[in-house]
C-alpha cells in the first residue's frame, strides 16, 4: 500500500509538474537551481486535505518550477506527528527527505515521549506565518479588543479556542493573563464547533486561523478584531494586533521545513535561497495572499534559536498551566 | 426548472456520470475493507483528485462517501466487521440473517435501505438547506451533551439479558474513550507517553476487534460450520411485502439521519444506533429484533445513508465538516479553490449542482454496482471455513495496517478481540462497550464544556430546550427498559414458583 501510495504521489507530482510547469518554462525558461538529489519526498503528519498537505502540496507546484528535482508529499500520518518525525529524524542527511514543521511537531514532543523529538530534527527555513485572528459574530456589539476585555470585566466572558493543546487557546490564555480578566477559555475539538458557536452566540468571540474562518469572514457572518501577528496582516492592513491594542500577546504559528541532523551546509544554503525566490514569485504570492498566510522567511542561521525559543516558550506556558510537570 | 435542464444536460455533456460511478465504486469498496473507515476511503481518493477539474473531483469525493456509507455494511452482514463505524449498527440483525442463510436477503435489503435514505438525504440536501442550515446553528455544548445521553440510554434497552452487565460494558467502553489527549485541559490521560495513544483508540478499531476477532476465535474453537451456508448466491431485493414492512423503519432512519447529519461530531454512527433503538420500539414485533429483523438492517442502514447526504447540508452552507468523512470533503474544496460557506451556492453554482447530479446518480447506481459486487463477496464468506477464516483474518490485519501504517492499530484491534472473547465468554454484551467507546468524547467534553461555559453552574442545562428534550426522551428510553426487565423477572419468578 505504502508503494502504491508513493507511486502514485509521484504520478500526481509529475502530473502537477507538466500542468503548472508548462506555461512557466515555455515563457522564459528560468535557470532552475540544481539540486543533489533527483527526487526530494516532503513528509507531513497532516492527512490528505489538512493544513501542513496543503501547504506543501501548493509549495511543490513552485518549488518545480525554481528546483532542478522531482518532489513529492507523503502523509505520514499517526501519532499526533511522531512517525513522520521519526522518519525524517533516521533519514539520511542529503536533502531527500525533509519534514512540514509546525508548532505541532513541537506539541507532541512536550506532551509525550516519543522516539524521537523536535530535538532531533533541523531546522530549515521558515515559509509563512498563518494569521490568527479573534473574531466575533457579525451581531456582535464587540468591535474592538478594549470591548472584548471590558465585556470580559463586566459580565462573565466565553471565549473560544480550538484544540486544548493548541496555540489558539495559549493565545487566550495569554490574553486574559494580560488584560488581568476572568473570562472562561472553551476548548474545541477543532474549529468546526466552535464556529457554529461564535455564530450562535454561545461564546463571546473565537480564536482562530484566517485561513479556516475565511468563508464566514467573506459572507459577512462573523467580524475580525485583532490578529495576534506580530505585524498587521498585509491583505487586511486595516485590522490591528492585538499588541497594538495594548496587550502584549504575540503568536507565531509558524510553517517552515525541517530535515535529519547533520544536513550539509551546501543544502541549507539552496533552501535558504530557495524559499525566498519561491515567497517572491508573483503567482505563488497571488494564492498565499488569498488565504491570508503571511510571508515570514527565516533563514537556516536564525531558524534553529528561534524553534528553541518557541519550544520553551509552550514549554513553559504548558507547566504553567498543569498540562505538563 | 431551469436548474433542471441545466442538471439533466450535465448528465451528458460533462464528467458527472463516471465521476460519480468512480467514487462510488472506490467508496463500496473502501468502505467493505474493515478498517478503512469512511473519511479514511476519501482521504485515499483526495490525492487522485488534485489534477481533475473542481466538478468532478468533488463529486467524486461526496459520491465515494455515499459508497462507503453502504459498502461498510457488506461485512458487517457477511463477517460480523463493521466495514464503518456506523455499519456497526446494522450487525445486530443483518449478521443474524446471514447465519440463518439468509445473507442474500439482508445484503439485498441494505442495499435497499442506502438507496431509500440516500434519495431521502438528497432531497433534504437540494430542497431544504436553507431551513435546516439554520436548524444546525441551534446546536450548543449543552445540547450535545443531551444527544450524548440520549445515545448512552440505548444501552439499557439493548442490553437484552442483563442490564447490571450491559452497564458493565458500557463502563469499559467509556474508559477506553478517555485514553489520549483530555479534550478540555489537553492533559495527556492513560498514554503513558506514547505518542500513538495521543489522539486517542479509534472506536473502529475497538468494534472490529470487538466483533470480527472474537467471532474469529469463537468460530476457531468449534467444530465444524456455525454458519448456515447460503444455498444461493443471489442476493435478492426485497420485494413489494416487505419493502412496505419495513417502510416504517427506513423512515425513522431517514428521520434520524437527517437531524443528526446536521450536528457536527455525531454523525452517522449514532444515528445508526439511535435508529435500530427506535425502531424496535416502534416495530409490532420488537422480539425479533436482534434474531434476524428486517426491520434492524433497514432503519440503521437508512439512517447512515441519510446521514452521507445531509451531512454535505452544514458543510456546504458553513464550511463546517460534521464528521471527519466532511472534513476530508472540506480539504477536497479548498485543494480546489473552492471555499464552502454561502457564497459558494452563487459563486460555484456549477459544483453544487454537480453535487447533487452525482449524488443522484450514485444512490441510483448502487443498486447495479451491489447486484455486481454482491454476489461476489457472498460467494466468498461461502468458501469452506479454514480459508474463510484465513482470509478474514488477513483482510482485516492489513485493512487496519494499512490506515497509518502501524502495528501499533493492529495491536489495538487483536487487544479487542482479546477482550471481546472474555467479554462474550461471561456473557456481556458488546454493543454497550461499542457505544461507551463512540460517545464517551462527545458526552464528557460537552459536558466539561457546558460547565466551563457556565462556571459550574448545572443549570445551564435546564437553559437548552433541544436539551432538555434528549433527556426526556432519554429518561423515557431508561424507564421502559427498566420495567420490561422488572416484568421479566416477575414472570421469571411465576414460573420457577
Amino acid at each position: 500500500m505504502r508503494l502504491f501510495r508513493k507511486q502514485f504521489s509521484a504520478l500526481c507530482a509529475v502530473a502537477a509538474i507538466a500542468v503548472l510547469a508548462m506555461p512557466a518554462s515555455a515563457q522564459n525558461a528560468p535557470q532552475k537551481i540544481p539540486y543533489p538529489v533527483k527526487v526530494v519526498t516532503l513528509v507531513t503528519h497532516s492527512s490528505p486535505g489538512a493544513g501542513s498537505d496543503v501547504f506543501l502540496r501548493e509549495l511543490v507546484r513552485y518549488l518545480q518550477k525554481y528546483v532542478n528535482a522531482t518532489f513529492i508529499v507523503e502523509n505520514d500520518e499517526g501519532g499526533s506527528g511522531a512517525k513522520a518525525v521519526s522518519r525524517v529524524a533516521s533519514a539520511r542527511p542529503d536533502g531527500s527527505m525533509l519534514y512540514a514543521s509546525s508548532p505541532t511537531y513541537i506539541l507532541t514532543s512536550l506532551l509525550s515521549k516519543p522516539a524521537n523529538t523536535y530535538r532531533d530534527l533541523e531546522p530549515m527555513a521558515n515559509f509563512f506565518t498563518d494569521s490568527e485572528v479573534i473574531y466575533v459574530r457579525a451581531e456582535s456589539s464587540i468591535k474592538t479588543v478594549k470591548d472584548l476585555i471590558d465585556r470580559a470585566k463586566t459580565t462573565r466572558g466565553r471565549w473560544g479556542a480550538a484544540n486544548p493543546g493548541s496555540l489558539e487557546r495559549q493565545a487566550a490564555e495569554q490574553l486574559k493573563i494580560a488584560a488581568k480578566v476572568n473570562a472562561a477559555v472553551v476548548s474545541h475539538e477543532g474549529g468546526g464547533d466552535m464556529m457554529i458557536n461564535v455564530l450562535n452566540g454561545t461564546l463571546d468571540m473565537g480564536v482562530g486561523e484566517m485561513e479556516e474562518i475565511r468563508a464566514q469572514y467573506e459572507a459577512k457572518k462573523i467580524r475580525v478584531i485583532a490578529t495576534f501577528n506580530g505585524e498587521r496582516i498585509p491583505a487586511l492592513s486595516d485590522m490591528p494586533t492585538v499588541k497594538e491594542s495594548g496587550y502584549n500577546v504575540v503568536l507565531v504559528k509558524f510553517r517552515g521545513i525541517a530535515g535529519p541532523k547533520n544536513l550539509p551546509p551546501a543544502i541549507t544554503k539552496i533552501w535558504d535561497d530557495v524559499a525566498q525566490k519561491i515567497l517572491a514569485d508573483p503567482d505563488y504570492q497571488k494564492v498565499y495572499n488569498a488565504e491570508h498566510l503571511s510571508p515570514h522567511f527565516i533563514g537556516h542561521e536564525q531558524y534553529g534559536p528561534f524553534i528553541a525559543k518557541f519550544a520553551a516558550d509552550t514549554g513553559a506556558y504548558l507547566k504553567s498551566t498543569g498540562v505538563i510537570r | 426548472m431551469e436548474q433542471f435542464f441545466t442538471a439533466v444536460s450535465m448528465l451528458f455533456t460533462t464528467w458527472v456520470v463516471p465521476a460519480a460511478l468512480g467514487g462510488l465504486i472506490w467508496g463500496i469498496l473502501g468502505g467493505a475493507t474493515p478498517g478503512l473507515s469512511a473519511s479514511i476511503t476519501m482521504a485515499l481518493l483526495l490525492p487522485f483528485t488534485y489534477a481533475m477539474p473542481p466538478m468532478p473531483a468533488i463529486v467524486m469525493l461526496a459520491t465515494c462517501y455515499i459508497g462507503a456509507e453502504y459498502g461498510g455494511s457488506i461485512p458487517a452482514i457477511l463477517i460480523r466487521t463493521p466495514g464503518t463505524n456506523a455499519s456497526a449498527a446494522t450487525i445486530m440483525d443483518g449478521y443474524e440473517m446471514n447465519r440463518q442463510g439468509r445473507a442474500g436477503e439482508a445484503l439485498g435489503l441494505s442495499l435497499w435501505s442506502g438507496v431509500v435514505g440516500g434519495l431521502f438525504g438528497l432531497a433534504m440536501l437540494i430542497l431544504l438547506t436553507e431551513p435546516l442550515s439554520r436548524l444546525a446553528l441551534l446546536f450548543k455544548p449543552t445540547t450535545y451533551f443531551g444527544l450524548g445521553i440520549l445515545g448512552l440510554s440505548v444501552i439499557a434497552s439493548l442490553s437484552s439479558k442483563s442490564l447490571l452487565k450491559g452497564l458493565a460494558a458500557a463502563l469499559v467502553g467509556l474508559m477506553i474513550s478517555t485514553i489520549g489527549t483530555d479534550p478540555i485541559s489537553g492533559v495527556s490521560r492513560f498514554t503513558f507517553g506514547a505518542p500513538d495513544l495521543l489522539d486517542g483508540i479509534a472506536p473502529l478499531f475497538v468494534m472490529v476487534g470487538l466483533y470480527a476477532m472474537t467471532e474469529l476465535m469463537m468460530r476457531a474453537g468449534i467444530m465444524g460450520n456455525i454458519i448456515k451456508p447460503n444455498a444461493s448466491i443471489r442476493v435478492r431485493l426485497p420485494r413489494l411485502p416487505m419493502m412496505k414492512k419495513v417502510a416504517r423503519s427506513q423512515a425513522i432512519g431517514c428521520g434520524i439521519g437527517t437531524v443528526e447529519g446536521l450536528m457536527p461530531g455525531a454523525g452517522g454512527t449514532v444515528a445508526a444506533f439511535i435508529a435500530y433503538n427506535e425502531c424496535k420500539r416502534w416495530s409490532k414485533t420488537p422480539e425479533e429484533f436482534g434474531h434476524g429483523a428486517p426491520e434492524g438492517v433497514a432503519g440503521p442502514e437508512a439512517a447512515n445513508n441519510t446521514v452521507a447526504s445531509a451531512s454535505l447540508i452544514p458543510l456546504l452552507s458553513f464550511g463546517i465538516p460534521a464528521s471527519n468523512s466532511g472534513a476530508v470533503l472540506l480539504g477536497g474544496l479548498l485543494i480546489h479553490g473552492l471555499l464552502p460557506g454561502p457564497r459558494l451556492f452563487e459563486q460555484n453554482s456549477d459544483v453544487v449542482l454537480g453535487i447533487y447530479v452525482g449524488s443522484f446518480v450514485a444512490d441510483i447506481a448502487q443498486v447495479v454496482v451491489g447486484a455486481v459486487i454482491l454476489p461476489l463477496c457472498v460467494w466468498l464468506v461461502n468458501r469452506p471455513k479454514p480459508y474463510r477464516s484465513a482470509f478474514i483474518l488477513a483482510l482485516i490485519l492489513s485493512g487496519v495496517y494499512t490506515v497509518h501504517m502501524s502495528l501499533f492499530d493492529v495491536g489495538i484491534v487483536l487487544a479487542s478481540g482479546m477482550l471481546g472473547y472474555f467479554m462474550k465468554y461471561f456473557g456481556y454484551p458488546f454493543l454497550p462497550a461499542v457505544l461507551g467507546v463512540v460517545l464517551g468524547n462527545l458526552v464528557e467534553s460537552n459536558y466539561r464544556r457546558s460547565l466551563v461555559l457556565s462556571g459550574g453552574d448545572l443549570g445551564i442545562f435546564l437553559e437548552d430546550p433541544i436539551a432538555i428534550g434528549f433527556f426526556i426522551a432519554a429518561a423515557l428510553i431508561m424507564a421502559g427498559a427498566l420495567l420490561a426487565e422488572w416484568r421479566a423477572s416477575r414472570v421469571r419468578k411465576a414460573v420457577s414458583a
